[in-house]
């Protein structure tokens, strides 16, 4: 079904941005535009998530360009659940900002540029084409640099600079794979690369040769922007040194877009026939390290915000399982995972903000007392942390369940990984809940210095509202699984089996007539 | 980096027409063929940076009309507004549509995606000054 408003997804976030400059000095007229934008565009998400809820494929061509020849924006399953998901993370850390940062701060176009953030972040998921996934990548990328050296002290700009060099390479990469892909080819539309790539492997043309080489590349320049072992080196550091809306939008949003690219690109294109072979054991190692080792690194942390980003990198391991299995219950586990882990993840770092400013830092020697001192804080925290966990009600438990299950036939070793994490990651969650909240204050330390940017009002109803929001709604994606579960296990058959996403794309069969030689060059 | 040189000076009193124009050249032609705002809008700003180079800061800030960061955000409102209107008739997000004016002759054929264009060249200009008299601040204040 052709939905033309599908560009306002990139447009509003876009037109925002722009209006924002112009404000620039007036902070109360951004906010209100800010919530707009966010608002607007999460209604119009839930309205077409609603649409779409049978499996249906939303398409809108560029500029009235045909498939292959212009650029698609497709809002199917997978697109759908994540857009939504991204935008009420989006949403909570944006509410959360109004009382964390600073007027200075915020001044320094932290507006523009987190609705910039949105505009790439959309776009990535929303595309229908290799390169612009790759335009979108690069304008989330530039408004991340922004948004890390915000404040711009000096051991920021030292954390921006990795982030910066090793996404220059990835990029770089990206693009060669892009034009080495169009090389073979001749198209980057990702459902007539699908096509193609079918058609040749069932013809027993077979693919053409360097073909497992892009496709190892690919994966190389996904897993840096995802985090993924052994890529993930530059995640703690990076996260460590923000203000904390800006660290919990980054592990909400940006090492999830790696891992929808790769759920996006693998099971289509990059993953079929010969590459199969070499990319699903790269897949399922990477999946059991990354895991493993990152839940191991966030129990040895003995800071939050640590425990916290080091534990992003184990969390994106369980996505990559599921990716790995590459089968629709996998894919859709997979998913379903991205979206409870994106809410959840999120709301824990903005619980760490509010600690922060209430024990002048993050480090578990200095916390302790705060569930006297803030009730709301500690319920918040402890049910986020539940749900990271996975205790039965709550979302985490569901989005293992179907992994571990689905895993179990194939490669029980990974499943028994996966409950090994589960219950590490219990242990590093108890840790901050003991040490933070539990136990009495520790002797009196003297007050550490407020964190770079960090230094707003004391006023908290903002950050209040930014925690409650993210809790209920990750409370309601448990309670909600078997919905959610449909759509994802929608996304799971459309990746498995493209020819929805095909037709779709393609209503004329364009595709077909014009590329049936699949280019050649 | 203001280099004090009456040949330079001289060269880019002339030079400097010929490269806006061979810049609004570049944009037009662009709708057909090799060229359109955004390479039109480096041309422009060589041209600019040319003439600050000879004259220095303050008699550049004179020939521009306003803030680089404005050029950006008129470039930026241009290039929105046009993609957006398509969306109020029900078309596809950048569609372009087109009128052919008869003027005598072959008649003039005008697409909105000129409008586009346009913006793209004001942010390019924008961006490129902008950042240019940026790092020349830090040379001669």
């Amino acid at each position: 079904m052709t939905d033309n408003l599908l560009g306002l997804l990139v447009v509003i976030p876009l037109a925002t941005a722009v209006a924002s400059v112009a404000l620039i000095r007036h902070r109360i007229p951004q906010r209100v535009l800010g919530l707009v934008s966010f608002g607007s565009m999460l209604v119009l998400a839930l309205g077409w998530l609603s649409e779409i809820r049978d499996g249906d494929v939303l398409v809108s061509q560029m500029g009235g360009w045909p498939a292959p020849y212009g650029i698609t924006l497709v809002f199917d399953s997978l697109s759908g659940l994540l857009l939504c998901a991204g935008l009420v993370v989006a949403l909570g850390c944006y509410v959360h900002s109004f009382s964390m940062l600073d007027p200075v701060t915020e001044r320094r176009y932290f507006h523009p540029l987190i609705q910039l953030l949105i505009v790439g972040v959309n776009q990535c998921f929303l595309t229908g084409d290799l390169f612009n996934l790759f335009v979108g990548f690069e304008i989330m990328l530039m408004a991340s640099y922004g948004l890390l050296v915000i404040g711009g002290s000096r051991r920021q700009l030292g954390q921006a600079y990795k982030y910066l060099i090793l996404n220059l390479i990835a990029s770089t990469v990206f693009v060669v794979c892009a034009g080495l892909v169009y090389g073979m080819f001749g198209t980057l539309n990702l459902a007539d690369l699908a096509r193609i790539v079918d058609a040749r492997v069932a013809s027993g043309e077979g693919l053409p040769p360097g073909f497992v080489g892009v496709s190892v590349l690919l994966l190389f320049v996904f897993g840096a922007k995802g985090a993924f072992f052994p890529l993930w080196f530059w995640l703690p550091d990076t996260y460590h040194t923000c203000p904390v809306p800006v660290a919990a939008l980054f592990s909400g949003l940006l090492t999830k877009v790696g891992v929808y690219a790769v759920a996006r690109t693998f099971p289509l294109i990059f993953a079929v026939g010969e590459a199969r072979d070499v990319v699903t054991p790269l897949l399922l190692v990477s999946a059991a390290v990354t895991m493993l080792l990152g839940v191991l690194g966030a129990v040895s942390q003995n800071n939050v915000r640590r425990i916290l980003a080091v534990h992003v990198i184990s969390q994106v391991g369980y996505m990559v399982f599921g990716l790995a299995l590459m089968t629709t219950a996998g894919l859709a586990g997979a998913l379903y995972y991205m979206v409870q882990h994106m809410v959840v993840k999120s709301s824990l770092f903005l619980c760490c903000g509010v600690m922060e400013r209430h024990a002048g830092s993050d480090d578990l020697d200095r916390l302790g007392g705060l569930l006297k001192r803030d009730r709301f804080l500690g319920v918040a925290f402890f049910v986020a942390a539940m749900s990271l966990v996975g205790l039965p009600p709550l979302s985490g438990f569901f989005g293992k369940l179907v992994l571990v299950r689905e895993g179990w036939a194939d490669h029980w070793w990974l499943s028994v990984v996966a409950l090994l994490t589960g219950l590490l990651t219990l242990v590093s969650m108890l840790k901050i809940w003991t040490k933070g909240f539990w136990l009495p204050p520790a002797e009196q330390a003297p007050p550490a210095p407020g964190r770079d940017g960090d230094t707003g009002s004391g006023d908290l109803r903002g950050a209040y509202a930014g925690i409650g929001f993210l809790v209920v709604v990750a409370v309601l994606i448990g309670l909600a699984a078997e919905p959610i579960y449909e759509i994802a296990f929608h996304a799971g058959e459309q990746l498995t089996d493209p020819s929805a996403y095909i037709r779709a794309v393609d209503p004329h069969g364009l595709i077909a007539a014009g590329g049936a030689t699949g280019g050649g060059g | 980096m203001r280099i004090d040189s009456l040949i330079l000076r001289t060269a880019v009193r002339l030079v400097l027409p010929l490269t806006l124009l061979f810049a609004i050249y570049a944009a037009l032609k662009g709708h057909n063929g090799p060229g359109g705002g955004f390479i039109a809008g480096l041309i422009t700003a060589v041209g600019l940076c040319t003439y600050r180079m000879a004259f220095g800061q303050r008699a550049f800030f004179r020939l521009l009309p306003t803030h680089p960061r404005w050029l950006v955000f008129a470039g930026l409102s241009v290039a929105v507004g046009v993609a957006v209107v398509p969306l109020l008739l029900g078309e596809p997000l950048l569609r372009s549509g087109s009128i052919t004016l008869h003027l005598g002759g072959e008649g003039l054929h005008l697409v909105s995606a000129m409008a586009f264009d346009l913006g793209v060249l004001l942010v390019v200009v924008g961006v490129a000054i902008g950042m240019i008299t940026r790092l020349g601040e830090e040379l001669d204040p």
